[in-house]
């Protein structure tokens, strides 16, 4: 259901719960943030929760530098947490490290909310009908996505043609060394195919700042605003509650 | 008929090159007119088809001389993108010029450039999906989960759905199975349209072309005219250049050699009822008899995946003897190069089990394998002893290549290069070999062809990836056909070949040469 709204006001509405995420240094609201982006993606979106784990990874990662370090070096970092407790809306009886690791991880479950709920070319597309987002700039976007899973490929060759000189098996994760040698090599890759597929797209007509028209796409519907109405009386109900 | 594209005296030269890429040429297309433009590899096909817009000189840097004119204008009147309205491009590799995140932004692409308004671009990029065969569901599909070959297609439907007065298309058919490549002649090809191709592959297009103008190595014009006329008169003159001719054509000029003369006719089909029964083609379409060792490598029940991706091919069972050479057959992606790095031992299978010593691929991008500036220092870095360097090149035909970086080579070079490295030592009883011919030329393909023979003499154990049916027959002793996730057939190279209907279920095509084995058989009776 909310990979069907239009990115647009979802992109908005995320973008606002993330900038209240950080304006509001409260652990109940984090913890409410992060329990309805949570449920919303598990509940009604039906993303596996390994998956979910998994991508709050690196967010629990960021967050538990701040929580190690309000406890372990609280006098180093005191004015540091200072600063944030004096934020608005701040609410100092609780531990600043633990509101910093709930922020963290509130921000990244709304990120992998919107990133998981929305087409990226939908996205990109919407960006260039809506807010004047460069054609080129636009289609370079698209490419860009591309070629992630071709470097992918790339890569995997790469890898496979130097194990097989080394006579072994291709390891599951490279290491430094290897990530190092295959640096250059990737590199000219994409360049060689960032060419190709500049050339193309000017051969079939793009020209950077001439008018070009767009093909019907999602169009903004009733069920949006009522959507991002609802996300906002959400916060602003959780704002008024803590 | 007008003169859509004319050409006087065009030459292409890249910057610091001390001779023309191609030309001077003089040559025109009229309006409505197919026109095959053939030649050896590195002749210049694909920079003059670049220099026709104004790519180059200026999206590319290069030098033209002489006269170039698209619909009586001149070419430098307009910017490349300019001409879009006119001229539709069809690249050679898709996977890498696609410019949307779904089929409709693919197709639709050209269109909005045009500023045409949403309702038409809604309506011919309908059109161009139903006359490429795509399903209207698909219109939202993104370009990421299709095939190579489906890519192509949805490319095709651009260039379609653009409605341009001149197609130009490179190498159009060259890494596609034979079913989708028959789509794509029937419809780039269809008659009315105005088309210069340049492809290798002569088997899905001859039909469908109205004139070939043939480029030398020396990049200017060697012959021109209807494909019956040029191949019959020309065809000594083309297979000495080293430029893929029919197969009929090759086989007159052998029989020729044998002393055997046929009439010049450029369809197999005809040539068959010309054939004397004492003509042996046995040495001229199957591999040489070699004596077959014992088994190098087992594949037992296995399941083979990418590595992070799903299992692409389940319970397959196959050994792999040495002096034996398999080909491995099948649609895009049904997993052939999968089944290769399961076969070398590169990616451990997901069930069952690989027995047997470690082997190497030839991936079909040479360049995967080079990490040395020279060709020399890669015959080196290999663990080839200085003093045999050398001589390896002489074998491999890269002597002259040797203080060249690797990059620089053609494909060809590049590709013997890598076989060369493969095989210098004997570290790698089993060898598979990716697409080993893709976009090479007739001198290229027969000397891969060459090696994969002499080498099989040697006692290697060797697999060769390919969706060419007859170049399976001329190499392999064995064949297997992969499809729907599973090995269809796997049997002595020429009875699998010559089952139309197995290959037309699994989107293949029988060897150009079916019609000659059967004659063989017949005679042979």
């Amino acid at each position: 259901m909310l990979s069907t709204l239009h990115p647009l006001p979802k992109l908005a509405l995320c973008l606002i719960w993330i900038a209240a995420s950080v304006l509001v240094f409260d652990l109940r609201f984090q913890l409410v943030t992060l329990t309805l982006a949570f449920g919303l993606l598990w509940g009604v979106q039906r993303v596996a929760l390994l998956k979910l784990l998994a991508l709050m990874v690196p967010f629990a990662l960021f967050g538990f530098g701040f929580l190690t370090t309000s406890v372990l070096f609280n006098k180093e970092s005191g004015f540091a947490l200072q600063m944030a407790q004096e934020g608005v809306m701040a609410a100092p009886d609780i531990s600043p490290g633990l509101v910093l690791f709930t922020r963290a991880l509130a921000c990244g479950m709304v990120s992998a909310l919107f990133a998981l709920t929305t087409d990226p070319g939908q996205l990109v597309r919407a960006l260039m009908v809506h807010l004047r987002l460069p054609a080129s700039v636009g289609f370079a976007l698209m490419q860009a996505m591309h070629l992630v899973p071709d470097l992918g490929r790339e890569m995997q060759v790469l890898r496979m043609a130097r194990a097989m000189r080394l006579g072994r098996a291709v390891r599951r994760v490279p290491g430094p060394g290897e990530v190092m040698g295959l640096t250059i090599p990737l590199l000219a890759f994409a360049i060689r195919r960032a060419t190709r597929a500049a050339l193309a797209m000017e051969a079939r007509g793009l020209r950077p700042g001439a008018p070009r028209s767009q093909r019907e796409t999602q169009r903004f519907r009733v069920m949006d605003g009522v959507a991002f109405g609802l996300g906002v009386g959400v916060l602003l109900a959780v704002l008024w509650a803590v | 008929m007008a003169d859509v594209l004319r050409c006087e005296g065009v030459a292409v030269r890249y910057p610091f090159a001390s001779r023309d890429a191609v030309g001077p040429l003089t040559l025109s297309v009229a309006r409505g007119e197919r026109v095959l433009l053939l030649g050896p590899s590195g002749c210049g096909k694909s920079t003059l088809l670049h220099a026709l817009t104004g790519l180059i000189p200026a999206a590319l840097p290069g030098e033209r001389r002489g006269q170039l004119h698209l619909f009586g204008q001149p070419v430098e009147s307009r910017r490349p993108a300019d001409w879009a309205g006119q001229v539709a491009f069809l690249f050679q590799d898709a996977e890498q010029t696609l410019a949307g995140f779904t089929i409709a932004d693919e197709i639709a692409f050209a269109l909005e450039n045009r500023a045409l308004p949403p309702a038409e671009i809604a309506t011919r990029v309908a059109e161009a999906m139903a006359q490429a065969g795509l399903a209207p569901g698909w219109q939202g599909r993104r370009i990421a989960t299709l095939s190579g070959g489906q890519k192509q297609l949805v490319a095709l439907a651009a260039v379609l759905a653009q409605g341009a007065a001149l197609l130009v298309a490179d190498e159009p058919t060259a890494s596609l199975a034979p079913a989708v490549a028959q789509i794509m002649a029937d419809m780039l090809l269809a008659p009315g349209k105005t088309v210069l191709v340049v492809d290798h592959r002569l088997g899905p297009i001859l039909d469908r072309i109205d004139r070939v103008i043939v480029l030398g190595r020396d990049g200017q014009r060697l012959a021109e005219g209807p494909p019956d006329a040029v191949f019959a008169s020309h065809g000594a003159a083309l297979a000495a250049q080293g430029i893929w001719t029919p197969l009929a054509t090759r086989l007159r000029l052998a029989l020729q050699a044998q002393g055997v003369t046929v009439p010049d006719l450029v369809k197999v089909a005809n040539l068959v009822a010309h054939l004397p029964p004492h003509a042996d083609l046995a040495p001229l379409l199957l591999p040489p008899p070699c004596p077959i060792g014992a088994e190098t490598v087992r594949l037992d029940r296995v399941d083979c995946a990418p590595p992070f991706g799903p299992v692409v091919l389940r319970d397959v069972s196959l050994g792999l003897r040495a002096g034996e050479v398999l080909g491995i057959l099948g649609p895009n992606g049904a997993g052939k190069s999968t089944l290769a790095a399961c076969l070398a031992g590169l990616i451990p299978p997901r069930a069952g089990q690989r027995t047997g010593p470690p082997g190497a691929i030839a991936f079909q991008n040479a360049e995967s394998h080079f990490t040395a500036e020279t060709t020399q220092a890669e015959c080196l870095a290999m663990g080839v002893p200085a003093a045999d360097v050398p001589a390896l090149l002489v074998g491999w035909g890269l002597d002259h290549v040797a203080g060249q970086h690797p990059f620089t080579l053609s494909a060809g070079q590049k590709r013997r290069l890598a076989l060369a490295l493969l095989t210098a030592t004997d570290r790698w009883p089993a060898l598979v070999l990716d697409e080993p011919t893709a976009g090479l030329d007739h001198a290229g393909t027969t000397r891969i062809a060459g090696h994969i023979r002499r080498l099989a003499a040697a006692g290697r154990a060797l697999a060769v990836v390919t969706h060419d049916a007859d170049f399976a027959l001329a190499v392999c002793d064995r064949v297997i056909v992969l499809a729907g996730g599973a090995v269809q057939a796997d049997g002595p190279a020429r009875p699998v070949l010559r089952d139309a209907a197995l290959l037309s279920r699994c989107g293949l095509a029988p060897p150009e040469a079916a019609p000659l084995l059967d004659w063989m058989e017949r005679v042979t009776c």
